[in-house]
């Protein structure tokens, strides 16, 4: 819900505040992703730290093996996610008055994309959970991994916007790849930062 | 056929920093003994206990599982072991019966009616956790602990918020299940740790 709220309003508001004027593409590209980068951090993270605060956390570590945990994590937030990517792009693209010239590859785009942020947030959910100072901690650890993410994904975008734009499948294989290393380091991994030191 | 399990624990340490909560821990126990683990408060027993439990690392030292002699891996531990902890709360937005399917969706309904009962939660059971009182929410709590019928069953305060009647139905299962299980509980309650047949004490 936070997610909506916030990915609804700030498209909201740029587009009031831009009057109907339409933006260039690059503009757009890197606003649709900051968006989609915040609405991922604020709203991902709660799948490991709700946890924590609630104190179920270690009745989940009782009652589950560490891989299932994870698994389930994961999952949940690809598809939340997903979710709402279907329900913001549409309202992003009308209000802001996107052309997109390559739809298959925008489309394309915005899923590896999301995938990427998901999968990333939430490994570094299960990180920060238990720390205190969530929010900086969350931020300063987030920035290495996700930069490249979204470096790539508003340059992929802006290539779908842009008359002349040429869209490069690699970039579309970095995201994908990206999220797959991301998937199975986190599943080896996952077990040692379940675990209580 | 009849399983012996047996669980070792040797040289364990934890420390915190600079802090040494215990160390130089060494004991043996298996299927029909149980073990007190007391101390006063901040001692390191819900620690140590975590640790036995795998789900903390020790400092120092190692905990072995055997099964009839035969060390079992580390990630089969959790599945012979119900664990219950102050600091293990079920979720409070499902009810008794939602926490119970959650966690055992294999166990039979007959079974689970017949712990909800003897348990005292049955009427109880549809109603959200975050609606049940201390007793209530500790008896769920030692419920999802027996649910599968563990062979080894580690206890942390059992009888906290227990009134007189839980404690009842909580030591008389306990005593009916002794001798197949391997049964550990930190405590501070005199008659509970003179109920197990050996003791540890943290200092």
């Amino acid at each position: 819900m936070v997610m909506f709220s916030f990915a609804v309003i700030a498209t909201l508001a740029i587009s009031l505040s831009i009057g109907g004027i339409p933006l260039s593409p690059i503009v757009q590209s890197v606003l649709f992703w900051i968006i989609m980068f915040f609405c991922g951090m604020s709203g991902l993270a709660h799948v490991f730290v709700r946890e924590e605060e609630q104190d179920t956390s270690l009745f989940l570590r009782i009652h589950s093996q560490p891989e299932t945990v994870y698994l389930s994590k994961v999952i949940f937030n690809i598809l939340v996610f997903f979710l709402l990517q279907m329900a913001i792009t549409p309202l992003y693209i009308f209000l802001l008055q996107v052309e997109i010239r390559m739809i298959s590859a925008f489309i394309m785009i915005v899923i590896a994309g999301g995938l990427s942020i998901s999968t990333t947030v939430t490994i570094l959910a299960a990180i920060i959970a238990k720390a205190g100072g969530k929010s900086s901690l969350f931020t300063v650890i987030s920035f290495p991994l996700v930069l490249p993410i979204l470096w790539i994904a508003i340059s992929a975008t802006r290539a779908t916007l842009e008359v002349r734009g040429r869209f490069e499948l690699n970039n579309l294989y970095f995201l994908l790849a990206f999220s797959g290393v991301m998937i199975a380091l986190s599943y080896i991994l996952f077990e040692y930062i379940w675990l209580d030191e | 056929m009849h399983q012996t399990f047996t669980i070792e624990a040797e040289n364990i340490a934890k420390r915190y920093n600079r802090q040494t909560l215990f160390q130089n821990l060494d004991f043996s126990i298996e299927t029909g003994r149980s073990l007190a683990i007391t101390g006063p408060n901040g001692s390191g027993k819900t620690t140590l206990l975590e640790i036995i439990a795998t789900l903390r690392r020790p400092s120092a030292g190692s905990v072995r599982y055997l099964v009839n002699g035969i060390e079992i891996e580390k990630r089969e531990i959790l599945n012979l072991v119900g664990f219950q902890s102050p600091r293990s709360n079920p979720y409070s937005e499902l009810s008794g019966l939602e926490n119970i399917q959650f966690i055992g969706s294999d166990v039979d309904d007959t079974v689970i009616d017949d712990l909800l009962y003897r348990f005292g939660l049955y009427e109880h059971r549809n109603k959200q956790v975050k609606f049940y009182s201390s007793g209530m929410k500790q008896r769920l709590k030692l419920l999802l602990t027996i649910l599968f019928r563990p062979p080894i069953i580690i206890l942390d305060e059992p009888g906290m918020n227990l009134d007189s009647a839980g404690r009842s139905i909580l030591f008389s299962y306990l005593e009916s299940i002794r001798e197949s299980r391997i049964i550990l509980i930190a405590t501070n309650e005199v008659s509970e740790a003179d109920w197990c047949t050996v003791r540890i004490n943290l200092e």
